[in-house]
């Protein structure tokens, strides 16, 4: 199949606007009388509120409005399990709570309101550790909950892992922890909110879930005795997303609420330290693993126990283990299989979607002790890949229906660039290789109700095309792939589609940009409204050039017979052709896709996404035994991504995900001491700089996926997937030690390497 | 941010005197730590005296000493060929301190007188032997850097008084210097733990001949052979940063080294006392027993590639 | 304190009143409402402030701005021509990908301006020091550091 436009490195929609200082982010919105909010967070991870006091700051000049949790309805509570109240009146649970908020006519002024804000409290022993919490004599943290452990039983079991445990001839067990990391998005959160003289909310937001977002500040409005109001979320520019922006947040809430109070438009925008300490991780888990083998490296089993620490309050982070279920249940093909996980209330920071959404702590422990399996078994780690590599056509043991599965190939590739067979376990000059792969949605995600996206198409008098898409673009590229997929279809030229995807008064319904699922989901709902747009053209073209409409082609905005080429008009005249004229028309379309996916039933089981994606990473490391310092000397990512729709972005997706991934394997770690993050700035958390990247190759294996526009499955996440475990593994081939807590910093191989020599 | 008045003097008299006048006020330089200090709430002064439009305070003077104005930008420093050659230490730190935009505007005189037990170019001018030279209304006063370091971000100088800059001595032939940084990241980062070393040698075989070696030969070749050629320390220097409250001279084992042969086992002993004389604390930025350990791996590292550069 | 500056801007002379607490970046954005140069981190960490002064790249955001009093300032907003004319670095960083979400590239592009005011034709390395202080989190770098190498090419 041959296309004009998909396939080709076309540059992002909105990149002129972003590299002349035009794009507008957050920070950058003024609106006429606007104020500043600010909020006060609480000085312990674990508390009672006795008092507080808030007189002296709301007599200082220029603040407008101070508010507690008093202003908000007494049961109001945000959050996936609705235990998160935007203010905290009674009872904080982590340092980051909100307990007051103010807005000023600056931000200098609103921030010296709150050191007027005085606060009494009663100090309470913090729980820090999910393993404390889960005792059964430690303090109750959600007392109307009743208990520590969530109410969210993760059990996944297929087959029967006992027998096939005592079957095997192999079986390893180990234990693996992964830290929190945070999205470091470099532009910091933030809101405008204000009503109308109608009491209709705007807000301005940097949300990844506009349509979700609109029906849960509509819930706000209503339990704040505004019935019947309209939302409109206005997304800005978003300056990173990463999942940070999945669900909203008390700040949301508190400037909604300031807003009303003042009917003045009133902005929230987070300082860098906020942003470190009150906006949510990556979950850290301790994962205890098991698999095993038979004689020939078939795997028999996975058994895997989970524990996460969910933090002070629940947002939709804790549904991460739907999300793990997937490479413990499918990544490689294994029959029996047993998942169970545990989310734990803790007092500190509670966590959040985060790329991955789960998958690269999951993919860290079965990975990691995949190598494990392979040297108890003495199978080469890529051939006890090969074995078990998933195909197309395979249903796994949770349900999941393999349409296309590209890794096979991917496997080989990465073996063959690394030289795989040549450098693996010779450990000459402490170097080493290691391999990981991944499995990860690729065709949405059905974790809501709907897992669809809306798309509207016009077209106007001078042959260009408006498209009005549900879907977000967070930097990653919607914009652009939209209007590829639109201009392919419609063949008239990329510049002359126009992707409209930030206002919800404007733009149809979508579930938010998550699970990788934009290029496939709104994708292919733009790709059925161009179809459709496409169908009525045909139908005018063939009128006006006196043809059959299977006749007519269009190519770079020129409609002409294919029979004949001579016959032939401008898109722009005909589509004025048919406006202009009594009882004229014009041409619009509209879709909404929601992909053949299925929720997960109450045993878990289901086929999550309409299409897999799939991948293997590798690399070559060095590893500096006095020092404990690892350098990648060489880095493959090999996806299985479907089909390239533009392979700029796509390279660019994969070189963001593999550097977050050497971040979160190496030097990424939120450092919690007793509920206090100690490490809130760019230069104690070592997100990483130019001058640490490696060298990337990039493998890109094309399967055209039948359900995917053009062929095309998802590629947003997969890049940090199975970075840490193949980074570990590596370090393990060159100088033998294994590492199973990340970030695997130098500390923890020297000492690794000390007790390995000593033993 | 606090509200502060920012005057912007064109002589040393002119801000000694502004200073006496303002009362509340302290110095700023580049400004990469005041800044972030007051804007951390750390220090509210209410008057800042820039020394940065002082033109006698920003020059590289090479005569018989080497002086280097406190507000020399560490790109400068950066830049200069001469320092490159003979002060290698110091260009070694200056490379891998901040980023370009902090190098563009952060002074050696404010990474001094910040006094973090980080501080790059601390521990190359303490094995040059380095004065600081201080003026205040009286005149000048030099003492040395060793002195002039009290503890963390505390250091030896009324509040009144300027820091002009450093003096230098001049290095005999054959000497090496290098700055090793540990640290997590390779830019924007901070050192886990640092080591300097300057080493004058004594060599009592062929010159050329040594020389010739170190022209044709692979380094580690030339590193391998290095220490079979029986040199004599003459003198050595090391110093540590992020070991102890104030950026340390390795004493014990500089006396150690010197009028020794440089062998292996010499290197390894002097990096062990120096290992020994650290005492780095548990930090977030890393653990103790680790920066002890480290001190070992980079002494002996630094004393190997000054030696190899005193050939240079 | 109010005070009076006067110094070069994009080309054009300004003479401003200002306070004398505020930074260079509070005064851009905020008070001139040039928007282009972002905060991103405002403790000189991230580089998303950069701007250009007597061509060499300065964190905006610890800068004094009575420091600019006689200076030449060059912004994001300062350095394309009129019109769709943009700087060779400009359709570079979109011509190669170089832009993800954005924030960090103005601040990037500066830093690459300056790195060509230094150099005329500077290696990976080069470029590689140029922008070591400016973090981003969205492309690993690797089409920034394409994108200055072809702005190098197409100069």
């Amino acid at each position: 199949m041959s296309f004009n436009i998909i396939g080709k490195k076309i540059p992002k929609k909105d990149a002129p606007f972003k590299v002349t200082g035009q794009a507008l982010y957050i920070d950058d919105v003024e609106l006429p009388g606007m104020l500043y909010g600010k909020i006060l967070y609480s000085k312990y991870p674990h508390a009672r509120i006795l008092h507080i006091d808030t007189s002296k700051a709301e007599k200082l000049p220029g603040v407008k409005a101070v508010i507690t949790a008093k202003d908000f309805p007494p049961h109001f509570r945000i959050g996936f399990m609705k235990d998160n109240p935007p203010l905290k009146g009674t009872k904080v649970l982590s340092t980051r709570d909100e307990i007051a908020a103010v807005c000023a006519i600056s931000p200098e002024i609103a921030e010296e309101a709150l050191d007027l804000i005085s606060v009494e409290y009663e100090v309470l022993q913090g729980i820090f550790d999910p393993l404390v919490a889960m005792r059964e004599d430690a303090p109750i943290l959600h007392e109307e909950v009743g208990s520590n452990i969530l109410k969210l039983p993760w059990r996944l079991v297929c087959g029967d892992v006992e027998k096939a445990k005592k079957e095997s001839a192999y079986v390893v067990e180990d234990t693996f922890t992964t830290q929190w990391v945070t999205h470091c998005c470099l532009a910091t959160s933030g809101c405008v909110a204000y009503f109308d003289v109608n009491n209709n909310l705007t807000m301005y937001s940097n949300t990844q879930i506009p349509s979700l977002a609109q029906n849960e500040f509509l819930e706000a409005l209503t339990a704040l005795g505004l019935r019947n109001r309209r939302v409109r979320i206005i997304q800005v520019t978003i300056g990173g997303g990463f999942g940070s922006k999945l669900d909203t947040y008390p700040y949301e809430y508190i400037a909604i609420l300031l807003a009303l109070k003042t009917r003045k438009p009133v902005k929230i925008v987070f300082s860098r330290d906020e942003e470190f300490f009150a906006t949510s991780p990556r979950q850290c888990t301790i994962t205890k693993i098991s698999q095993g083998c038979d004689r020939d490296g078939r795997l028999t089993f996975r058994e895997v126990e989970m524990i996460l620490d969910n933090g002070a309050y629940t947002s939709w982070g804790a549904t991460t283990p739907s999300v793990m279920m997937m490479p413990i249940s499918s990544l490689y093909r294994v029959p029996n299989v047993k998942y169970t996980a545990t989310c734990v209330y803790t007092n500190n920071t509670y966590c959040q979607a985060m790329r991955g959404y789960g998958n690269p702590q999951a993919t860290f422990a079965i990975e990691s002790s995949l190598d494990h399996l392979a040297e108890e078994s003495g199978i080469d780690p890529y051939d006890l890949r090969i074995i078990n590599a998933n195909e197309p056509g395979e249903i796994t043991p949770q349900g999941f229906r393999v349409t296309t599965c590209g890794l096979k190939e991917c496997i080989e590739e990465v073996a063959k660039r690394l030289n795989w067979k040549e450098k693996r376990g010779r450990g000459l000059k402490k170097r080493g290789v290691g391999i990981a792969s991944l499995i990860h949605v690729g065709g949405g995600a059905r974790v809501y109700k709907s897992d669809g996206c809306g798309t509207i198409i016009k077209m106007d008098d001078f042959g260009k095309v408006d498209v009005f898409t549900g879907a977000s673009d967070i930097g990653q590229g919607a914009d652009t792939v939209i209007a590829q997929i639109v201009a392919e279809e419609l063949g008239v030229p990329v510049e002359d589609v126009n992707v409209i995807h930030n206002d919800t008064d404007i733009c149809p319904w979508d579930v938010g940009v998550h699970a990788s699922r934009t290029t496939f989901v709104a994708g292919n709902s733009a790709l059925f409204a161009a179809k459709k747009i496409k169908k009525k053209l045909l139908e005018i073209l063939s009128k006006l050039l006196e043809v059959p409409p299977e006749d007519v082609a269009i190519k770079n905005g020129i409609a002409f017979s294919k029979s004949d080429p001579q016959k032939s008009i401008p898109l722009a005249r005909a589509l004025r052709r048919i406006h202009f004229t009594t009882g004229g028309s014009m041409l619009m379309a509209e879709h909404f896709y929601d992909p053949q996916n299925e929720n997960l039933n109450k045993e878990f089981r289901g086929n999550l996404s309409a299409a897999y994606a799939y991948g293997t990473h590798g690399v070559e490391v060095e590893v500096d035994t006095e020092t404990g310092k690892v350098k990648i000397l060489k880095y493959v990512a090999a996806h299985d991504v479907g089909r390239a729709i533009n392979p700029l972005l796509l390279e660019g997706q994969i070189y963001g995900g593999v550097l977050q991934g050497i971040g979160y394997a190496l030097s990424e770690k939120m450092i919690y001491d007793n509920g206090y993050l100690k490490n809130g700035n760019f230069l104690d958390y070592k997100i990483l700089t130019v001058r640490d990247v490696p060298p990337v190759e990039i493998v890109i294996i094309e399967t055209n996926e039948e359900a995917g526009p053009f062929g095309a499955k998802g590629i947003g996440e997969p890049g940090l997937v199975p970075t840490a475990p193949a980074i570990a593994n590596a370090i393990y081939d060159a100088v033998g030690v294994r590492i199973r807590d990340l970030p695997i910093t130098p500390e923890k191989v020297l000492k690794a390497l000390k007790e390995k020599n000593k033993g | 941010m606090k509200r502060f008045d920012y005057h912007v003097p064109q002589s040393i008299e002119e801000a000694l005197n502004l200073f006496k006048s303002l009362g509340d006020a302290i110095y700023i330089a580049g400004g990469t730590d005041v800044m972030v200090n007051i804007k951390r709430k750390k220090i509210s002064p209410k008057n800042l005296i820039s020394l940065r439009n002082i033109t006698a305070l920003k020059v590289i003077e090479k005569g018989k000493e080497l002086k280097i104005g406190s507000c020399v930008t560490h790109e400068q420093l950066l830049k200069d060929k001469y320092i490159e050659k003979y002060y290698t230490a110091l260009h070694d730190a200056v490379r891998k301190l901040g980023s370009k935009q902090i190098r563009n505007v952060a002074t050696i005189g404010g990474n001094i007188c910040n006094a973090a037990p980080s501080a790059d170019t601390a521990c190359p001018l303490l094995v040059f032997d380095t004065k600081v030279l201080i003026r205040n209304e009286k005149g000048e006063r030099k003492i040395p850097l060793h002195d002039f370091f009290l503890g963390p971000y505390s250091v030896s100088k009324d509040e009144g008084e300027i820091v002009t800059g450093f003096e230098i001595t001049f290095l005999p032939p054959y000497s090496g210097s290098a700055y090793i940084k540990h640290s997590r990241r390779e830019a924007m980062d901070l050192a886990i733990v640092s080591v300097a070393t300057r080493l004058t040698l004594s060599p009592e075989v062929d010159i050329d001949f040594l020389k010739r070696e170190a022209g044709e030969k692979t380094y580690s070749e030339f590193e391998s052979r290095l220490l079979s050629y029986g040199i004599t320390v003459k003198e050595a220097r090391i110093a540590m940063g992020v070991v102890a409250p104030r950026p340390l001279r390795a004493k014990e084992a500089e006396d150690y080294l010197c009028g020794k042969r440089l062998t292996d086992e010499a290197i390894r002993e002097a990096s062990e006392i120096a290992s020994s004389v650290a005492k780095p604390r548990d930090t977030l930025r890393g653990e103790a027993w680790y920066r002890r350990e480290m001190v070992k791996v980079l002494t002996r590292r630094a004393i190997l590639l000054s030696a190899k550069r005193a050939f240079d | 304190m109010k005070r009076e500056i006067k110094f070069k801007l994009n080309g054009e002379e300004v003479t401003a009143e200002v306070e004398s607490h505020w930074t260079l970046l509070y005064f851009l954005r905020e008070v001139l409402k040039l928007k282009g140069t972002k905060e991103g981190c405002g403790y000189g960490e991230c580089g998303a402030c950069t701007v250009v002064i007597d061509k060499m790249a300065v964190n905006s955001c610890l800068f004094p701005v009575m420091e600019v009093n006689g200076k030449d300032v060059l912004t994001i907003e300062g350095i394309s021509g009129p019109g769709e004319a943009l700087h060779p670095l400009q359709k570079a960083f979109i011509e190669e990908g170089a832009v993800q979400c954005g924030f960090c590239t103005p601040g990037m592009i500066m830093s690459a301006y300056a790195l060509f005011e230094e150099k005329k034709n500077p290696d990976d390395e080069d470029i590689k020091e140029a922008i070591e202080g400016n973090l981003c989190r969205c492309t690993g770098y690797v089409k920034i550091i394409d994108a200055i190498n072809a702005a190098k090419r197409g100069k």
